[in-house]
């Protein structure tokens, strides 16, 4: 399957970038037919989501 | 993808419901739909495209059944309908895409105003799920964009081999290979990275920092004052205990001792004055905040004094409610009990008293006003008596005050002045302990100001860090998020290049071996590339590139070719269906393509006339086919029907 040979490209990436890559790509891989999509809100909510939980894994590391 | 069914309701010629099913097998995954110029094929390869994308059909009125509009009564509603069934990752989809029209009474159709588009997940209990964001769902499984190189028109199908065809090239990899799909995420990653770095240079950076610096500088300021304080307080203490001591012993001493009597005295008037001036200038202050109606007076007098002049001139009543003076008519009474009759002086005056009385509402509430200003008045005037005696205590107090500092400095004075050298030297003693008090009191009046001052500020200051940890918090997601962003959007820039090489490499690799496979003069072209630019070539024996003078039936070879090998190295399920494409071709490449091109794809749906399928071509696909269908166009209604053929 092309995705998994898509993410593979990015094993060798910290696990929350390779997971950011892929939640964007599926992102955009819904809006490809759209010439110009408005995806800021969603992205955005997804690296929120993302940084939040890199932030709780500091905090716990420091703890 | 897989195709697993179609069913088409009132669909162009397809009047009424016909459905067919495709072939999915392994072995058998060629499904062969025949049909004479006209007969449907084109019909049916647009109601697979345009079930899923719903584009392509522009005419509208063309694509609902004439012949069903034409048996609809006017006013009747016409129903046409898409059905597409397929497969995808293990999961089983149902599409259906439908219009509806109402025959108006001139045979034209009213359609109405947009598609219903609907897709169904089926679960494995056969329950059918409905997906809410369907146009992403397609999307996901094969976007509109890439379609065309799945399902698509044989007659076209050599745009890919035109000389002018780099770009067509170029996207096709970019669209399936999800180079768009990477390049638009990187776009976006950057984006957002520079929106954060923006807000970032924007935050308070630091600002925490200080404030727990000034935080900490003012704790052990405050520490330090309250510290003095205290050891004022103890001085004051030890100040105090060395004046009882020199009073003890100043009343030890025969001659002088009525002198320290006295001051004891003095003293102790001294602090019952000072305690009651205290109580004085307290009652004052109160009466002060208090009373601040009284600036009303004047207008309150003016009030009174104009309703009395009225109540004398008569225009309001004098306090005689009007209900009492109408039961003094009603019982021909005077007040003093004496009977009177009707007509006499005091009958008269009664009446003339319910003449100038005002209705009982604003009768009332004269009299209510009247009374209110009165209380105002009287308390006003209360409390002008009770500031005046408490001032006039004040100025008392005060004096004697003065008379008794002045007795103190007196007997301090003669103590001072003794002849005896002890009683002054402790007097001079005492007078030193004294001014220390004073000084040591000043002192702690300041530190007592200076520690209310940075209790204050370490207040605000508490405030400012706790809005300042929430910022802090705030500054270290935003920190995280620039970072997450901007190392994805860098992975995807250096992996880009590496994988779209990678990519073309395999495809060009991929079509030279599809390409030598199906083309009937091998041994004439050497090799195919695909150059960093994208151009297809194809180089001859010679070395040189041979594409312009390549034949309509070599140009849809080389298509075909390029397009089996993206669909092989993507990987991706999903079907070929090709539009009559033999229409150009001589047997040799027809006949090579239906014995390779069944092992290229997933899924072969073939829309042919007789003559593209026959001899040599037909046998080579005779063992992949799993399902055949016959379009039988009916000359008499214009209607199609899809007939299975029986396979022996």
């Amino acid at each position: 399957m092309l995705r998994e040979k898509l993410n593979q490209l990015f094993t060798l990436y910290d696990p929350a970038i390779q997971t950011l890559i892929s939640e964007v790509l599926t992102l955009e891989q819904a809006y490809i037919s759209m010439e110009r999509p408005h995806i800021k809100e969603p992205i955005d909510q997804i690296v929120s989501r993302l940084a939040s939980k890199e932030l709780e894994r500091i905090d716990e590391q420091k703890d | 993808m897989k195709l697993e069914r179609i069913t088409l309701e009132n669909f162009r010629q397809y009047f009424g419901r016909e459905r067919l099913d495709f072939a999915k097998d392994k072995q058998r995954r060629v499904t062969v739909i025949h049909g004479v110029n006209g007969a449907g094929k084109t019909s049916l390869f647009l109601a697979i495209n345009w079930c899923l994308y719903g584009e392509g059909a522009n005419n509208v009125g063309e694509l609902i059944s004439k012949e069903a509009i034409k048996l609809a009564r006017p006013g009747e509603r016409v129903d046409m309908s898409v059905e597409l069934d397929f497969s995808h990752d293990g999961e089983r989809y149902l599409v259906k895409r439908s219009r509806r029209g109402i025959r108006m009474m001139d045979g034209s159709v009213q359609i109405d105003s947009s598609d219903e588009f609907m897709m169904m997940r089926i679960l494995w209990d056969g329950q059918a799920q409905l997906i809410k964001n369907p146009i992403g769902t397609i999307n996901a499984i094969l976007p509109s964009n890439v379609r065309s190189y799945y399902l698509f028109d044989g007659e076209k199908i050599d745009d890919f081999a035109k000389p002018e065809a780099a770009k067509e090239v170029k996207d096709a990899i970019y669209l399936i290979f999800k180079l768009e799909t990477l390049d638009r995420a990187r776009r976006h990653l950057e984006t957002a990275a520079s929106d954060y770095r923006k807000e970032l240079k924007n935050s308070t950076s630091g600002e925490l920092i200080n404030l727990l610096d000034d935080d900490e500088r003012a704790r052990g300021e405050l520490r330090k004052k309250e510290d003095r304080k205290a050891e004022a307080a103890v001085e004051i203490d030890a100040a105090r205990r060395k004046i009882n001591d020199i009073d003890q012993h100043l009343r030890g001493i025969q001659n002088i001792k009525f002198l320290q009597q006295q001051r004891d005295r003095v003293g102790q008037d001294l602090k019952q004055r000072r305690s009651e001036l205290e109580d004085v200038q307290y009652q004052i202050r109160d009466i002060s905040t208090t009373s601040y109606f009284t600036i009303l007076q004047p207008a309150i007098d003016d009030a009174l004094q104009r309703l009395e002049e009225k109540r004398e001139r008569g225009e309001i009543p004098s306090n005689i409610r009007r209900q009492f003076v109408q039961d003094l008519i009603a019982q021909m009474r005077c007040i003093c009990g004496r009977p009177f009759t009707d007509g006499s002086p005091e009958h008269q005056h009664l009446l003339r008293l319910i003449d100038n009385t005002l209705p009982g509402s604003l009768e009332d509430d004269v009299l209510e006003i009247t009374a209110t200003l009165r209380t105002f008045s009287e308390r006003v005037g209360r409390q002008r008596n009770d500031l005046t005696a408490q001032m006039k205590r004040r100025a008392e107090l005060v004096d004697q005050i003065r008379d008794l500092d002045a007795e103190t400095d007196d007997i301090g004075r003669q103590l001072k002045d003794s002849p005896l050298e002890e009683v002054s030297s402790l007097e001079l003693q005492r007078q030193n302990f004294l001014a220390d008090i004073d000084r040591y009191n000043i002192e702690t009046g300041e530190l007592t100001r200076d520690i209310e001052g940075l209790k204050e500020k370490i207040a605000h200051l508490e405030k400012r860090i706790s809005q300042a940890r929430k910022n802090e918090r705030r500054e270290k997601l935003l920190s995280i998020k620039f970072d997450l962003t901007q190392r994805a959007a860098d992975a995807i820039k250096d992996t880009y290049q590496t994988y779209a090489n990678d990519m073309r490499l395999r495809i060009e690799a991929k079509t030279k071996e599809i390409f030598k496979l199906l083309i009937w003069k091998e041994s004439h072209f050497r090799d195919v590339h695909i150059s960093q630019d994208f151009d297809l070539e194809v180089i001859d024996r010679y070395g040189r590139p041979a594409r312009p003078e390549l034949s309509a039936g070599e140009r849809q070879v080389l298509s075909l070719s390029f397009i089996t090998a993206m669909s092989r190295i993507s990987e991706e399920e999903a079907p070929l269906v090709m539009d009559t494409p033999f229409g150009r071709l001589s047997s040799q490449p027809r006949n090579n393509i239906t014995k390779y091109v069944p092992d290229m794809a997933d899924q072969l749906v073939l829309l042919v006339t007789d003559e593209e399928l026959r001899d040599q071509a037909r046998a080579n696909l005779e063992s992949r086919i799993g399902y055949e269908y016959q379009l039988e166009f009916d000359p008499m209604t214009s209607c199609t029907s899809i007939v299975e053929v029986v396979r022996k």
